[in-house]
């Protein structure tokens, strides 16, 4: 007895060794988390929530797995969605949520009878016990981004749909409490359709999925050729962008001018303390974006409807000079002008130019001054005109040097900072001018805002007045870190800066390493 | 003629043989050491500064030599009179662990003769690892004090023996101080390092944790001890300390047995403290869950049932298991979960050289202690001083 | 030894004192601890940096280190993460960028010059010292070579000599200490083609890389690390995406080393206090006990002794009282014995007597 017992005691030290060791290894290699993968189906089924606290954790479900599931096993929409009127609900085998005991008896008894059935059947099913649905975290990643309705969508739809806008564009009638189409009136869904439902109408989440997968079905269900009827189909990007875009849309006919007279406020601001008025080619712009959307909130209406001179409750406080200078919004006018100096030709110098709202060389360029004769204050039925006329007086030029300016701009520039270790540097100045000058002959934003052909120059000669000559480069920086002035880089870390900034900023592969620019000393 | 070949037959055991071997590679690993600098002879690099020499060495030697002052306290503090055979071994042990601890940190500092500096030279009162020192100092200074009345029993010196005697309670009120402040600073030396130690075994009370654990060790190890000696020994042990050890063995295994639940749920406490339970589920979560359940958990209990069956051998297994829990606590917080945010291309595994270095000074721990124990009263009482005890 | 002893706990007492001062003085005045005044500090814009390695080859140059196997035009090196070591005090490393592939970013290592050095809180030599130019320096003729510094060490710098089996010492940056005293900038920061680093007074460098994040808010997150990272260093960041990217930890926190330590330090005087009051109380408790016991026990002696001298008396007594009853009783059965044989036997003469008839 006592020998076994010892005999025993020298088993378990061994085996407390190896034990020991494997989770040493364990402990060594660090787990991360992973997920199943990305999909822009998951639905956290959480419908019980509109009658308190959940009792057990919400749902990860798959709603694409599910509908392929189907299609496989030859059912429809109809095996989950039940017909309410003419579509069917986007609720799960109910119309509604009448108690919690109801709604979740229908998910328990519905859900794990098809799983079993299918589990008879052979197939690969979902699971039948509590914790297999009721996990608590997700498993898979949603990549789910909203689904744009673009121009070019609209355009496939009128067409295919025969210019019938009243199959989905509609008005709800107060007095007769019925839905009607008011030709011209057309508007956008977000027009009615809010966030969250509201008494007598259905979310904007609701009207697009029973209206735009509804009309798929039955489309599809005729045989012929229709939109996605999968969550991917519209929510997952990489599915999104395999959509067919046309381009060259004809202009949407609303009722939208050509070109807009943005005025500073209404009439109670005087003439003369005022901006100029600012000319916008609706029509270009229009071009230029997918959706309306891009720049218009929920309704089509004017900017400074909502947006006043102070700031309103409507437009959120955000004032009519916020709405159209805000750098960090895509909705205004400078913001979205700002990024489009994200082009790579435009990096170059902007990506070195500190962004500001105060430039005032280009105020001016957009509150363009009226024309001599321009009778104020205009009629409104001169507005038109009036816009007109100054949208064409600052049209985008084509900037170049003229043969005198091309005489007086050096070709090369040789600098010799460096050249106790290498060999003065060979600048070739014009070439980089000129290259530079071409960069922004194809855009029309820089057309407007280069007409002046020194302002190319003050990308590299900055600080200074435009001139021909401008001041040397050491004229403000030489030595480093002068605690006077700790803004200003030393020379040698200003051409670095300059240089190599709007090389890499610009993605040039060369010149890049040091000997590109300087030549070993030989 | 004849008798000398019967002594070197008689030195030539096993032990002594491996024993023997031992020490030539030790002395080899020495040579190299102090030639070709730590890199020659270690796996150390800049971002693991600390190997095994400080993780076992150190971490392990001192609170396994912790069996000193926990004994000491008890029978001369606490009055637990009927201990009093396992002092003399425990001290020992204490002095011996201590001594090498101070004798292994010579290879691993770059210049081990300005070890004193931090006293004669340039204090730096900030730093934990002075606190470390200076008590480690102390204390050995303290530990070789309480062993001298043996060493002087055995030289037959019995005024100074007698003088050394009547300080017993000082030095032990002493001792027990230096230690609860040693024990706890090397445990207090990694909270200087939160980014660097992993949170489950990183926390505020990392010094309580040593400190209570040190008291674990102490407890077990005078258990183990006393088995070996009492294996081993046995012909150098009179009756009482033969008909004590019993007692020792389950009086120990009881404190053991309580601390080692304390521990536990101060342990608990920290992880609520920090909120760190989330990383229970993670790799590093299972294997502190593996020292905490399985070196901690498991010893508590062993021990309760040991000494509630009055189970001697059991109780003796589960001090070996309650110590390789300290060992490995000591592994985990200065090696394992250190350095937890590097690649595992760069952690740190010690270099063989660095182990038998370890092997090296714990063979040479063994053979003073065998040379004493044969040759002073530690496991029986002088006959001369039978009744002075 | 006793004057080790003696001297030793001067120091102890001294340490707990200052321990105790200290860590007082400390949570008073930590929080608001920015350098000494008039420090400098060197900052590191991660965005200018193009990984020449300049300021390596600079910093191998002013600081006499060895040359490396590879020169330092070679930017091959960069394919690896590199830390600093014995013979580099500052490496640069190439990351990837995950948001603009095309622009990895560079950042340089090196030592960041703490407020509050975690080196110096736990060097038991006091080998490093934060000098009042913002400088953490170090004294190789003090240093025991515990290696303490770089366990403590939250960025990993201090580096050493694995290799000097006799004399090794501690290697990490000097912030070029001996430059600045002449009134030099440290060497890689001259040697910056790019003005990646930018070195001036804290105060000023602080207010530049503010400035920089004001101005180009698209280009900078808004974060200068090592304005409060482990309470402040000298060297100062400033990044285009996280610093994380550039190979940086963002979950230091804010705490500066010492006062991670601070409650550890301060628990010795109280140890140092109270043990030796309670053990002895202990001790004396125990001593009480045992002294009421031997006397307990004493008294109990007594008692039984005295109890069995009672008894015994009583048992004597008793017995003798008994004995003399005996007798009498002896006496009386003997008399009683002796007249009933008198009497039988005049019985039996008289019967006799009768039968005779």
């Amino acid at each position: 007895m006592e020998k076994a017992r010892s005999v025993l005691y020298k088993a378990i030290i061994p085996a407390a060794v190896v034990i020991v060791t494997i989770f040493g290894v364990g402990a060594y290699g660090r787990n991360g988390e992973s997920l199943n993968g990305k999909r822009a189906d998951v639905i956290m089924i959480d419908a019980l929530k509109i009658f308190g606290k959940l009792d057990r954790p919400a749902v990860e479900f798959l709603h694409d797995t599910h509908t392929k599931a189907l299609e496989k096993a030859k059912k429809d929409c109809t095996a989950c969605h039940l017909p309410e009127k003419d579509r069917l609900s986007t609720k799960y085998q109910r119309l509604s949520d009448v108690s919690k005991k109801q709604s979740m008896d229908i998910y328990h008894a519905r859900c794990i009878e098809c799983h079993k059935e299918s589990l008879t059947s052979g197939e690969k099913s979902g699971p039948v016990t509590c914790g297999g649905c009721h996990k608590g975290k997700p498993g898979t990643a949603s990549v789910r981004e909203p689904a744009g309705f673009d121009k070019s969508l609209h355009f496939r739809h009128t067409k295919s749909l025969d210019n019938k806008c009243e199959l989905c564009h509609h008005e709800y009638d107060d007095q007769s409490k019925k839905l009607f189409y008011a030709k011209g009136k057309e508007g956008t869904c977000r027009y009615c359709h809010k966030e969250a439902a509201q008494e007598n109408r259905i979310s904007y989440r609701q009207a697009a999925h029973s209206g735009c997968i509804d009309c798929h079905r039955k489309t599809i269900a005729s045989g012929e050729k229709s939109g996605p009827l999968l969550c991917s189909g519209c929510h997952d990007p990489k599915q999104s962008a395999l959509v067919e875009k046309v381009k060259n849309t004809p202009r949407m006919k609303r009722n939208q001018p050509d070109v807009v007279l943005i005025k500073t406020g209404k009439d109670e601001i005087q003439p003369e303390t005022r901006m100029n008025f600012t000319p916008f080619d609706h029509k270009a712009h229009e071009d230029y974006n997918d959706t309306c959307r891009v720049c218009h909130h929920k309704e089509m209406g004017s900017c400074n409807k909502c947006h006043t001179v102070p700031g309103s409750k409507d437009g959120k406080g955000v004032s009519l000079e916020n709405a159209m200078h805000q750098m960090d919004s895509s909705r205004s006018c400078k913001g979205c002008h700002e990024k489009q100096k994200s082009d790579k030709k435009c990096m170059g110098c902007h990506s070195l130019i500190p962004k500001t709202n105060k430039d005032e060389n280009s105020c001016l360029k957009c509150h363009a001054k009226p024309p001599k004769d321009a009778m104020l204050p205009i009629l409104p039925e001169q507005e038109p005109l009036f816009a007109k006329a100054l949208l064409d007086s600052r049209r985008p030029m084509i900037t170049s040097f003229s043969e005198q300016m091309l005489k007086e701009v050096p070709e090369k520039v040789t600098i010799k900072v460096l050249s106790n270790q290498y060999e003065p540097s060979e600048f070739p100045h014009r070439k980089i001018a000129q290259t530079l000058l071409k960069n922004i002959s194809t855009n029309k934003l820089a057309g407007v805002f280069h007409k002046d052909e020194f302002s190319i120059c003050q990308g590299c000669h900055h600080n200074s007045p435009a001139s021909l000559k401008p001041p040397k480069c050491q004229s403000c920086h030489n030595k480093p870190f002068n605690e006077k002035n700790p803004m200003v880089p030393g020379l040698l870390g200003a051409y670095h800066q300059q240089c190599m900034g709007c090389h890499k900023a610009m993605e040039m592969e060369s010149p890049m390493g040091c000997t590109e620019c300087h030549k070993e000393k030989k | 003629m004849s008798e000398k070949t019967i002594s070197v037959n008689k030195f030539l055991t096993p032990f002594n043989l491996v024993a023997g071997i031992i020490l030539l590679i030790g002395a080899v690993i020495t040579v190299l050491r102090f030639t070709q600098g730590l890199a020659g002879v270690t796996n150390l690099s800049d971002s693991n500064p600390w190997g095994i020499w400080i993780g076992f060495d150190l971490l392990c030697g001192v609170a396994l030599a912790a069996g000193g002052f926990v004994t000491s306290a008890a029978v001369y503090i606490f009055g637990m009179k009927k201990y009093h055979s396992a002092v003399r071994p425990a001290i020992l042990t204490g002095f011996l662990g201590y001594a090498l601890v101070v004798f292994a940190l010579h290879y691993d500092v770059g210049r081990p003769w300005r070890l004193p500096y931090p006293f004669i030279v340039q204090p730096g009162t900030t730093s934990l690892l002075f606190e470390v020192g200076a008590c480690v100092a102390l204390y050995l200074t303290v530990l070789f004090i309480e062993f001298t009345p043996a060493a002087m029993e055995w030289l037959g010196l019995k005024k100074a023996r007698n003088i050394v005697v009547r300080l017993t309670l000082l030095l032990t009120i002493f001792g027990v101080v230096l230690s609860t402040l040693h024990q706890s600073s090397l445990g207090a030396l990694f909270l200087i390092a939160p980014s660097k130690l992993h949170p489950l075994w990183y926390s505020t009370y990392l010094p309580v944790y040593f400190f209570v654990s040190s008291i674990i060790a102490g407890l077990s190890m005078v258990i183990f001890e006393s088995t070996l000696s009492h294996h081993y020994f046995k012909d150098k042990m009179d009756n009482t300390h033969l008909t004590e050890n019993t007692d020792v063995t389950l009086g120990f295994g009881k404190a053991a047995s309580l601390v080692l639940a304390g521990y536990f749920s101060i342990k608990m406490v920290g992880i609520a403290a920090s909120d760190n339970w989330h990383y229970l589920s993670t790799g590093y979560g299972l294997w502190f869950l593996l020292e905490l359940l399985g070196f901690v958990a498991l010893p508590c209990f062993m021990y309760a049932v040991g000494v509630r069956d009055r189970n001697v051998t059991l109780i003796r297994w589960t001090s070996v298991v309650a110590i390789l829990g300290v060992v490995l606590n000591r592994f985990n917080v200065s090696l394992i979960a250190f350095n937890w945010h590097l690649p595992s291309s760069e952690r740190y595994f010690p270099h063989w050289m660095e182990i038998m270095t370890s092997v090296f000074i714990v063979t040479i721990g063994i053979l003073v202690f065998r040379f004493i124990v044969t040759k002073m009263p530690i496991l029986y009482a002088h006959p001369d001083y039978k009744e002075t005890h | 030894m006793t004057l080790t002893r003696r001297r030793f706990l001067g120091w102890m007492s001294a340490a707990g004192a200052s321990t105790l001062l200290g860590s007082s003085a400390n949570a008073a005045s930590s929080a608001s601890f920015k350098g000494f005044p008039g420090s400098f500090a060197v900052l590191h814009d991660i965005t200018l940096c193009v990984g020449c390695r300049v300021c390596e080859a600079a910093c191998n140059k002013v600081n006499e280190l060895p040359l490396p196997d590879k020169p330092f035009k070679d930017l091959t090196v960069l394919n690896e993460k590199r830390r600093t070591n014995a013979k580099a005090f500052t490496v640069v490393n190439r990351f990837e960028n995950e948001q603009n592939p095309k622009n990895p970013v560079f950042a340089k290592k090196q030592c960041n010059h703490c407020l509050e050095p975690a080196c110096a809180s736990a060097c038991f030599v006091k080998a490093f010292q934060k000098t009042p130019e913002g400088s953490v320096v170090y004294d190789h003729t003090v240093c025991v070579g515990c290696r303490y510094c770089m366990i403590a060490c939250p960025f990993n710098i201090p580096a050493y000599e694995y290799d000097n089996p006799l004399t090794p010492r501690i290697m990490k940056c000097t912030f070029c200490h001996p430059r600045i005293l002449q009134g030099l900038v440290p060497g890689c920061v001259e040697a910056c083609p790019k003005e990646a680093l930018s070195f001036g007074k804290r105060k000023d460098i602080l207010s530049l890389a503010r400035e920089r994040i004001r101005k180009n808010p698209e280009r900078y997150i808004d974060h200068i690390y090592g304005e409060t990272e482990m309470g402040g260093t000298s060297w100062l960041y400033i990044a285009g995406n996280s610093f994380k990217q550039a190979g940086m930890r963002e979950d230091l926190g804010v705490t500066p080393a010492p006062e991670l330590t601070a409650g550890a330090l301060g628990a010795v005087p109280l140890v140092v206090g109270l043990w030796p009051v309670l053990l002895t109380g202990i001790y004396a408790i125990n001593q009480r006990k045992e002294k009421i016991n031997a006397e307990e026990k004493r008294i109990a002696v007594a008692e039984a002794i005295e109890r069995t001298h009672a008894q015994e008396k009583q048992k004597l007594a008793s017995a003798m009282e008994k004995a003399g009853k005996d007798a009498q009783k002896e006496k009386d059965l003997a008399i009683k014995q002796a007249v009933k044989k008198a009497l039988e036997e005049a019985q039996q003469g008289k019967t006799e007597e009768a039968t005779d008839v």
